[in-house]
């Protein structure tokens, strides 16, 4: 490969701070990473191979810079902070070192790390559909999304985007079209160069993998015994088919290898199973604009967060419109005391249920994740709950007596039947499945 | 609701790296040792790279030839995120690349070493020779070219030493552009190391509107990235002597089976 950065190499970067070379960390296509000091703090450094800045090196350069002085648009870029002068016809640029604890979707595709529990898959779901919101919110796109971008905290689902060299403002041409397997019909096709649209056709597959480990376009038809560029250009361009299409099964699940497909895709509730056939239907791959949003995920996701309850054994259930159900690992039938009754749809209320702002009515998009509501344990009381004020405006409740009551930021109500409060223009009730 | 742990890894298509190596007689010495060290540095690399490779799973085999040829990877192709250890191999013999072909050709089939449930990639092949054929090749490349596998394939050709037959190294890979020729032992290794690991890794890399799987492109990615002297290029008028077909355009199907 390139020569290798030997430790104690010296680089100035555009702020005009010194770079020294401390560890080689990994090595990549597109070049290698070093444990670096910066500024007296450690940071990684990427280093590229002279042959992999495309098609136009200098612009290359400039969209990393332009990327370093704009700034991150959230916390779970690994945001590129400075960026090397140009040195023998190459260049690196600072960012964060990744924290222990965190793993590349890769791993757990190889499942050489699994995730804790369904809830930590789904926040990681949240967390990287709510980065790509504030990142196209910002006005930029993505442009090479996949399967090498992430890295995610198994425990509490966290996450890291890294590689956000080719991120540029949205409709630029960076000559990069993305890696096969995870680009967009219309990018692999040659009809149309990567942008926010084709970025969330990408991000569907990335969440289609983390809870179902197998890639949405590719049942029975990619079994074919020799998958030539022809047929990958067919599987994921001319003639993209999810593979859990009701409609036609030609490139359904095969029994054997497809088993993990199979058996979450049936549990899974209706509304995840409508937003990714909506993300993999027909229209999606055909019309770009026709994708999912980024709040239709977020709303999705926050509901089936919701409706999950952990079982005593430590298993977790998927609950359907709170009946009381089994747990299928240690046979424990559940039975779901109270529920939160929200203008579309209701959730269980347990301990650690949440109600976040996206699930009450129309809200901005930045602050669909804020949280409203947690469901408490008294500390005194075990078995005792009450749902906590988690927003920063004061409630108007009525109690199960019809009494006018104010509830402010912090406090606690009591879980009784007929309980309601008005938060955000929208009503919640508390009420017994009993 | 299954539990997370029940969950298999994802299916992956197989990608295998051929490597086929001249290990004649005037291999010994310097040059048998530089490529002992060179396939120990690629299965290394391509070890490391397999572990992490969500995009497929990475396989080798290796043939060598002299007098007749022989499958290194005894056992078939070896699963390289298992423990496989390259066996150096012995200089002696006479240069049967011939035969080497029409083994390829034999173990190029979803009958034979491509034979994943979950289907295969196109191959990568590396050639390697310091020398002249020994035997009648003309005939087993022109039925090897007829493998399916083998036109699509991701061919790359390492001539050897000062008197290699770059022709019909050339010829083998399909096109002069994607031979290196040189003499330089350490450069050698080298450029084994970053094709092997390239052309293996392609199927994983974001592309630009550039790139190719063609052994062409890869070779010269490697000329670019370890400076190689011009010496290295293999300038023939590829019209004169390859006789490689055009590129019949692909119309398999889903449901393609016997012909693979």
């Amino acid at each position: 490969m390139s020569e290798i950065l030997e430790s104690g190499y010296k680089v100035k970067t555009l702020f005009k701070e010194e770079i020294t070379v401390k560890d080689f960390i990994a090595e990549g296509g597109q070049g290698a990473v070093y444990k670096v000091d910066y500024r007296g703090e450690e940071k990684a450094l990427k280093w590229y191979k002279k042959g992999s800045l495309g098609n136009n090196p200098e612009a290359f350069y400039e969209n990393v810079k332009n990327n370093v002085l704009k700034g991150s648009p959230s916390e779970e870029f690994l945001w590129p902070l400075d960026i090397t002068e140009w040195t023998d016809g190459t260049f690196g640029y600072v960012m964060d070192l990744r924290p222990s604890g965190y793993a590349e979707i890769t791993q757990f595709m190889l499942t050489h790390v699994r995730f804790s529990s369904y809830r930590a898959i789904i926040d990681a779901a949240l967390h990287i559909v709510s980065a790509f919101r504030a990142l196209h919110n910002a006005g930029y796109s993505y442009q090479d999304l996949n399967d090498g971008n992430f890295f995610i905290n198994w425990q509490n689902g966290k996450v890291l985007i890294c590689d956000n060299d080719n991120v540029a403002p949205d409709g630029t041409e960076t000559g990069i079209i993305g890696k096969p397997r995870y680009m967009a019909p219309e990018i692999v096709l040659g009809k149309n160069k990567p942008d926010s649209l084709s970025d969330r056709f990408s991000m569907s597959i990335i969440l289609y993998i983390l809870f179902c480990l197998n890639h949405p376009l590719e049942g029975k038809r990619y079994l074919v015994a020799g998958l030539t560029p022809e047929l990958q250009e067919k599987l994921y361009g001319s003639e993209p088919l999810f593979m859990m299409d009701p409609e036609n099964d030609s490139n359904g699940p095969h029994p054997v290898v497809h088993k993990n497909s199979i058996v979450v895709w049936q549990c899974l509730p209706d509304y995840i199973k409508k937003i990714f056939l909506d993300s993999f239907s027909k229209k999606a791959c055909e019309k770009p604009s026709s994708r999912p949003k980024e709040i239709d995920w977020i709303k999705a996701l926050t509901r089936f967060r919701s409706e999950i309850v952990p079982c005593t054994c430590g298993n977790e259930i998927f609950t359907k419109e709170n009946e009381p159900c089994k747990c299928d690992s240690c046979g424990k039938v559940i039975n779901i005391a109270f529920k939160l009754e929200l203008s579309e749809y209701s959730i269980p209320a347990v301990k650690d249920s949440r109600i976040y702002r996206c699930q009450l009515g129309v809200c901005d998009e930045k602050d669909a994740l804020s949280p409203v509501a947690r469901v408490l344990e008294k500390r005194d009381a075990p078995g005792v709950l009450g749902i906590k004020n988690m927003s920063e405006n004061r409630w108007d409740a009525v109690t199960s007596k019809g009494m006018a009551k104010k509830v402010a930021s912090g406090d606690v109500v009591p879980l009784k039947n007929g309980i309601r409060f008005t938060v955000f223009d929208e009503t919640v009730m508390i009420k017994s499945n009993n | 609701m299954p539990s997370i742990n029940s969950l298999t890894d994802v299916p992956r298509k197989e990608l295998h790296v051929f490597y086929v190596l001249d290990t004649s007689g005037s291999m010994a010495g310097q040059k048998i040792s530089a490529l002992n060290h060179a396939m120990e540095e690629c299965t290394e690399a391509l070890k490391t790279l397999a572990k992490s490779n969500g995009d497929a799973k990475l396989k080798v085999a290796v043939l060598e030839f002299n007098s007749g040829c022989k499958w290194v990877t005894i056992n078939g192709p070896e699963d390289l995120e298992e423990d496989f250890e390259y066996e150096y191999l012995k200089a002696g013999g006479l240069t049967d690349i011939g035969a080497a072909l029409k083994e390829l050709n034999s173990k190029l089939s979803r009958h034979a070493f491509l034979n994943s449930m979950t289907g295969a990639l196109m191959p990568v092949i590396i050639f390697m020779t310091d020398g002249y054929a020994t035997d009648d090749y003309d005939k087993a490349l022109a039925e090897i070219r007829q493998n399916r596998w083998f036109s699509r394939a991701t061919k790359i050709g390492f001539a050897l030493g000062d008197s290699p037959d770059v022709k019909m190294i050339s010829e083998i890979v399909g096109n002069s552009e994607a031979v290196i020729k040189t003499t330089d032992l350490d450069l050698f290794k080298r450029l084994m190391r970053f094709v092997s690991v390239t052309a293996s890794m392609l199927v994983s890399q974001s592309h630009t509107t550039e790139t190719e799987s063609s052994g062409r492109h890869i070779v010269s990615l490697a000329k670019e990235d370890l400076n190689v002297p011009q010496s290295a290029n293999v300038q023939l008028n590829d019209n004169q002597y390859n006789k490689e077909p055009d590129p019949v355009p692909d119309n398999s199907t889903w449901d393609d089976d016997d012909e693979w």
